[in-house]
């Protein structure tokens, strides 16, 4: 089992008189992971926790096996940073803006400008990177944003809301640009976001806050090859006993409003509902696997009150 | 790798040492300040005083010279107050010239959340004020410690060694009278900036920090017919340490000179304290 890169023990945040996060127990091993939650959950404190902008009340969190109340200068150096809000100097070119950036982040003048050419270009940005910052579109904007994240090559990349704002084509570029740098294994990527389908479309993994807590974490790639073990079934000609003719070969049934709902175990195909079916002399007017999707997967998460404990 | 190759690759290059990081945003700083040649004019304009100072120096030892319009060697007497009443004409302009940077060092990091840029790296807010308080500190520096200080080896050169011993509390009096100047006006510059944000209101504020404290100074001082007015004028309490350090004549009634300096240590951290509380990456709202 690979080491986690991001690990919470009982991590609890108080700003002010309120508890924010509310003893955060998790480990992040996936190389794209999804935080969802409700406005107020507390993904953004635990953002700017694991960035070291906040101290734990108590409990720990480590990146990549350093601690975020001693270590944040070496996290911070490991991590790269998306935030959800602007961030941009105005009168400053993006080249020189995403040059800054990895200058900070410790590469020397001449590297850190390869870098951020390189960085502009790949987002796509590379035509417009003398253009001002301030003269961006909201668009640009984020992509400059993802560029000054990337540009020192960070081991672990966190983006806060990273298609807002983003019309369809900018949108579909970005999931891409994720889906590369996942699928490039040199980095682990955290993506924060309220739009369910861009989770679903980049991370392996998602976790859910809830109120300061963990409320469901979620396997997405085992609940998409579980989805494909539940079937639906809508028959015609059915005297009643199709679904114990399927209970025989070992399956799980249950019928409801006439439609037979069951899980394949391992072994038995969905071809073995159609043998069965033709032996049986029985039209199957619709069958369908299950569609859980994760906003379903949401919905029960925010139903679900009790916080789970998410060993990732 | 070619710019054209348009795939991300992570980094493994070497690194800069992180003690001298900040001087990253100084180079930075530097070149969007003298971007205005406005600015760079008015700032090469700073210099002309302390240059012709040099020359009345050297002039003023200049016996040819003087024999022409009928003086002796010596005409000015150069002492504490010579210094004195050159570094006070600098430190003005320094504040006018910091009025004018600070709004720009700050103001743009703060308008758009450029803050997280520099916040969410391998660097710290203390970096970050060090960083841009040294172009204020340095750019004003040049103009009021860097002049006086040279006006001193020249005239020390001029009248020899005995003379710069006998006057070398006029060195230390520049070193400490610039060195509390320039603290004051760095993170004044920076805390006012920081807390309005507005470039124009920013270095309007600046100024009127001075204006506003030497008024409330008077009419308190007039009001109550004491000197504690005096407290919250900062150009006094430069001028009462400066004063004190050069050895001019020092006004009895004036504020106790160990008071003056606490005043402006305590100034200091006050404004550290804006600084600390407005450069923050995410507040606690409610």
């Amino acid at each position: 089992m690979t080491e986690p890169h991001i690990e919470l023990e009982d991590l609890r945040v108080t700003l002010g008189k309120r508890e924010i996060l509310r003893g955060l127990n998790l480990q992040l091993r996936a190389r794209t992971v999804g935080l969802l939650g409700p406005n107020g959950a507390g993904k953004s404190t635990l953002i700017n926790t694991l960035l070291g902008f906040w101290k734990p009340t108590s409990g720990t969190a480590r990146v990549m096996g350093h601690d975020v109340r001693t270590q944040a200068r070496e996290i911070r150096a490991l991590i790269g940073y998306m935030p959800e809000n602007d961030c941009f100097i105005a009168n400053m070119p993006a080249i020189s803006f995403v040059r800054l950036g990895a200058e900070l982040s410790g590469l020397p003048s001449e590297q850190a400008l390869e870098r951020a050419h390189e960085a502009l270009f790949y987002v796509g940005l590379g035509e417009a990177r003398y253009r001002k910052m301030g003269a961006f579109s909201l668009g640009m904007k984020q992509m400059a944003k993802l560029a000054q994240a990337i540009v020192h090559g960070p081991k672990v990349l966190i983006l806060d809301e990273p298609t807002n704002g983003l019309d369809p084509q900018a949108r579909t570029r970005m999931i891409k640009l994720i889906l590369e740098m996942r699928d490039l294994g040199t980095m682990h990527i955290v993506v924060c976001s309220h739009l369910l389908r861009d989770i679903e479309e980049t991370c392996e993994e998602a976790v859910i806050l809830k109120a300061g807590q963990i409320v469901h974490y979620s396997n997405l790639e085992a609940e998409r090859a579980s989805n494909r073990r539940f079937v639906e079934i809508e028959t015609e000609g059915d005297d009643g006993t199709f679904a114990d003719a399927i209970e025989l070969l070992g399956c799980v049934c249950s019928v409801t409003a006439g439609k037979i709902r069951t899980v394949l175990p391992e072994g038995i195909e969905i071809r073995d509902i159609y043998r069965l079916a033709a032996a049986r002399d029985i039209q199957l007017r619709r069958l369908n696997y299950r569609r859980d999707s994760l906003e379903d997967i949401f919905l029960k998460a925010m139903e679900n009150r009790e916080a789970v404990s998410g060993r990732l | 790798m070619a710019v054209y190759k348009r795939t991300y690759k992570s980094y493994a290059g070497p690194l800069t040492s992180p003690s001298w990081r900040f001087l990253v945003l100084q180079r930075y700083a530097f070149r969007s300040v003298f971007k205005s040649r406005m600015l760079l004019m008015g700032y090469m304009a700073c210099f002309i005083p302390g240059l012709l100072m040099i020359c009345v120096l050297y002039l003023n030892q200049n016996a040819s010279v003087l024999a022409l319009i009928g003086q002796k060697v010596g005409v000015f007497k150069i002492n504490g107050p010579f210094f004195l009443n050159f570094l006070t004409f600098q430190s003005v302009l320094a504040g006018i010239l910091t009025a004018f940077i600070a709004p720009t060092l700050v103001a743009p990091d703060l308008v758009n959340g450029a803050l997280s840029l520099y916040m969410s790296r391998p660097f710290s807010r203390g970096e970050y004020i060090l960083g841009k308080g040294s172009v204020i500190a340095t750019l004003a520096g040049a103009i009021t410690l860097l002049p006086t200080m040279l006006m001193f080896i020249v005239q020390s050169s001029l009248m020899g060694w005995n003379w710069m011993l006998d006057n070398f509390y006029l060195a230390t009096a520049t070193l400490f009278t610039s060195a509390i100047l320039l603290a004051v006006l760095t993170l004044l510059g920076l805390a006012m900036s920081a807390l309005v944000r507005w470039r124009i209101v920013a270095g309007a504020l600046i100024l009127a920090v001075f204006a506003i404290g030497k008024g409330f100074a008077a009419m308190i001082d007039n009001v109550m017919r004491t000197t504690s007015g005096d407290y919250i004028d900062i150009q006094h309490l430069i001028s009462t340490v400066a004063t004190h350090l050069y050895q001019v004549g020092y006004p009895d009634d004036d504020i106790p000179i160990v008071a003056a300096w606490i005043t402006l240590f305590a100034i200091c951290g006050l404004l550290l304290m804006i600084l600390n509380r407005k450069l923050r990456v995410c507040e606690v709202a409610g």
